[in-house]
């Protein structure tokens, strides 16, 4: 098969070189063997349009040009970037150094996609997923240990002494209530430096002390980090006394208001809210179960790790902070396992519709799924949105009902397949895994339906 | 294509005295003001010699196609000229400029004329056509150097 490069020149004027230079590369390549698409974007619009089939037999994408142009859509295949002019001088040479390309590693690519969101995450949102990251290792510590805990028998840890006891002690007493003043301190630590820290975590015990749990520790940590930074900004000391801020004004002063602020302001009416919407879910009735389960699910699939998954990610190990495992977090987690698996079982199920680099991909992309990494499915969303995007949202939703009418229930905010050897670590275990089956399937069938054949 | 839309008799020189790129850039100007295409050669050399900072529009295989987006053009053209012993042009490939396509565009032009201009310049990077136009006598020589390969 002849190796398809797919390129996209463009200048400033876009008169007279960007078509030089896309001439230049078509006659290179003709000279070669080699296929090209070249896309021109001059004062005219671009022509020639690369489309979605086109960058599916791509090899390698070469940029020729003196402009900024969206490199997303590339996402997935290496990218090779000239000036106009190299494209114009050195056709020849372009297009061999892009056949000698080799295409990214798939899963180093999707470990790319997460780092670069977490750059490029701003404001609010930064500031709770800093927190967020954070916490989880203690909500994974002590979500294992006490499910460890109970596979001793689901009430040894009330006898004193015992081993099941050292392991509630350890998970349910340290860990857990370490993990909302761990929220509420990095909130603010993002957004107020290290000054945040101490008044966030202090704010964040107490929203857990007066039952506001994981909403008040978000409110906390916010007001410990906004009041820190103004703090920081506002208080104007003689230069003599200027050493006493960080270590004595501010601390005291941040720490003092928003203790009080948590104790006779915030306190109460989160605690309030706190609590109607845990009894709000421990009495869901089945409609409701399968509205937060479908609107759960298609959070999870929409943006594969952006802020909409991240969203109903951040509301499920909020379920978790009682100590209790959680439904919610169960169907969260399905729904985040299935877009990778889904896609990757499309892939063996219409292997004429794929290409060899994808159906490689593919198996990637199976593992990301069992590790419960919602993003392994971003590199096939990239290439073709419109058929991935609806067939993982479906899938997804299918996963997140389903767990959530069984009744499962998961104790830990992470891991994928791996937790679930672990006993108690989720309950109903055979159900859970027919939910994420069926979720899976779901998906791959829809997309396997949807794509089209492959004309070679 | 119609290319006479672009091109016409009086922006032709076939033996251009010029020495100097700016030399050559000023008489090409030249050719459009005296068949009125543009109202102000100041003007227009200015942004001439704006895009030319960018980097040479020398480029190489002894073409240069100096251009021009401005106000003070009436409607998109082309001058057209060829120096038989070549003009140090700051060439890409360090090599003299032999044949030279000023474009002037105005500010807003229309498609149309945009994608003849990409047809041009298409045609330039083929070795038959420069050949062509180098040993060009008359303005059918020109057009016939870009339709007769077609």
């Amino acid at each position: 098969m002849k190796k398809k490069i797919v390129a996209v020149t463009s200048c400033p004027t876009g008169i007279a070189h960007t078509y030089m230079a896309a001439e230049a590369l078509q006659m290179a390549a003709k000279k070669m063997g080699v296929e090209i698409k070249v896309e021109t974007q001059g004062s005219v619009g671009a022509e020639n349009v690369i489309t979605s089939e086109d960058l599916r037999e791509a090899h390698a994408v070469i940029l020729a040009c003196d402009t900024k142009i969206d490199e997303e859509r590339f996402a997935g295949l290496p990218i090779l970037k000239a000036s106009v002019q190299d494209a114009i001088k050195n056709a020849e040479s372009l297009i061999q150094k892009a056949l000698n390309m080799e295409r990214k590693n798939f899963v180093d690519e999707v470990y790319k996609v997460k780092s670069e969101r977490k750059e490029k995450a701003k404001g609010v949102y930064k500031h709770l997923m800093t927190g967020v990251s954070h916490m989880i290792p203690f909500v994974v510590a002590g979500g294992i240990l006490i499910a460890i805990s109970f596979a001793f028998g689901i009430r040894a840890f009330e006898q004193e002494g015992s081993f099941a006891a050292a392991l509630m002690e350890i998970g349910g007493n340290a860990a857990f209530s370490l993990m909302v003043p761990i929220l509420a301190g990095f909130i603010a630590f993002s957004i107020a430096d290290r000054p945040g820290l101490a008044p966030g975590m202090i704010g964040g015990l107490l929203a857990s002390r007066i039952g506001a749990g994981f909403l008040g520790g978000i409110a906390a940590g916010f007001g410990a980090g906004y009041l820190t930074a103004w703090l920081k900004k506002t208080i104007k000391l003689p230069k003599s006394l200027e050493g006493l801020k960080p270590v004595l004004i501010i601390p005291v002063l941040s720490t003092l208001i928003v203790g009080l602020g948590m104790l006779y302001v915030v306190g109460k009416p989160v605690a309030a809210l706190n609590s109607s919407l845990t009894s709000w879910l421990n009495s869901m009735n089945d409609t409701s179960m399968v509205l937060l389960g479908i609107l759960l699910g298609l959070m999870m699939a929409f943006d594969m790790g952006g802020p909409v998954n991240k969203a109903a990610y951040t509301f499920a190990v909020s379920t978790l902070s009682s100590g209790q495992p959680s439904v919610v977090m169960a169907a969260v987690m399905a729904a985040g396992m299935t877009p990778p698996l889904g896609v990757a079982l499309a892939t063996i199920l219409a292997k004429d519709k794929f290409t060899t680099e994808e159906r490689e991909a593919g198996k990637a992309a199976f593992f990301l799924g069992l590790s419960f990494i919602t993003e392994g499915a971003i590199p096939f969303a990239a290439a073709d949105p419109i058929r991935v995007i609806p067939s993982i949202m479906a899938g997804s939703a299918v996963a997140s009902v389903l767990s959530m009418l069984f009744g499962c229930t998961l104790a830990v905010p992470h891991g994928g397949i791996f937790v679930l050897p672990i006993p108690n670590a989720v309950s109903n275990l055979f159900m859970y895994l027919i939910s994420i089956t069926a979720g899976t399937l779901v998906t791959a069938l829809i997309l396997s339906t949807l794509k089209p054949k492959r004309s070679e | 294509m119609e290319l006479e839309k672009l091109f016409s008799p009086g922006c032709m020189s076939f033996d251009l005295r010029s020495k100097s790129k700016i030399e050559v850039i000023d008489e090409l100007i030249d050719l459009l003001h005296k068949s009125g295409k543009i109202t102000n050669k100041e003007k227009f050399k200015k942004a001439v010699l704006k895009r030319e900072e960018e980097f040479s529009t020398g480029i190489g295989m002894g073409i240069a196609v100096p251009h021009g987006k401005d106000s003070s053009v009436k409607e998109p053209c082309i001058a057209f000229g060829v120096s038989k012993n070549g003009v140090d042009f700051d060439s890409m490939d360090g090599k003299p400029a032999y044949i030279f396509f000023l474009i002037a565009v105005p500010e807003d032009s229309s498609d149309e004329h945009l994608r003849i201009l990409s047809f041009i310049s298409r045609k330039l990077m083929h070795e038959n056509v420069r050949n062509k136009l180098f040993n060009a006598k008359s303005f059918e020589d020109v057009i016939d150097a870009f339709t007769e390969s077609e």
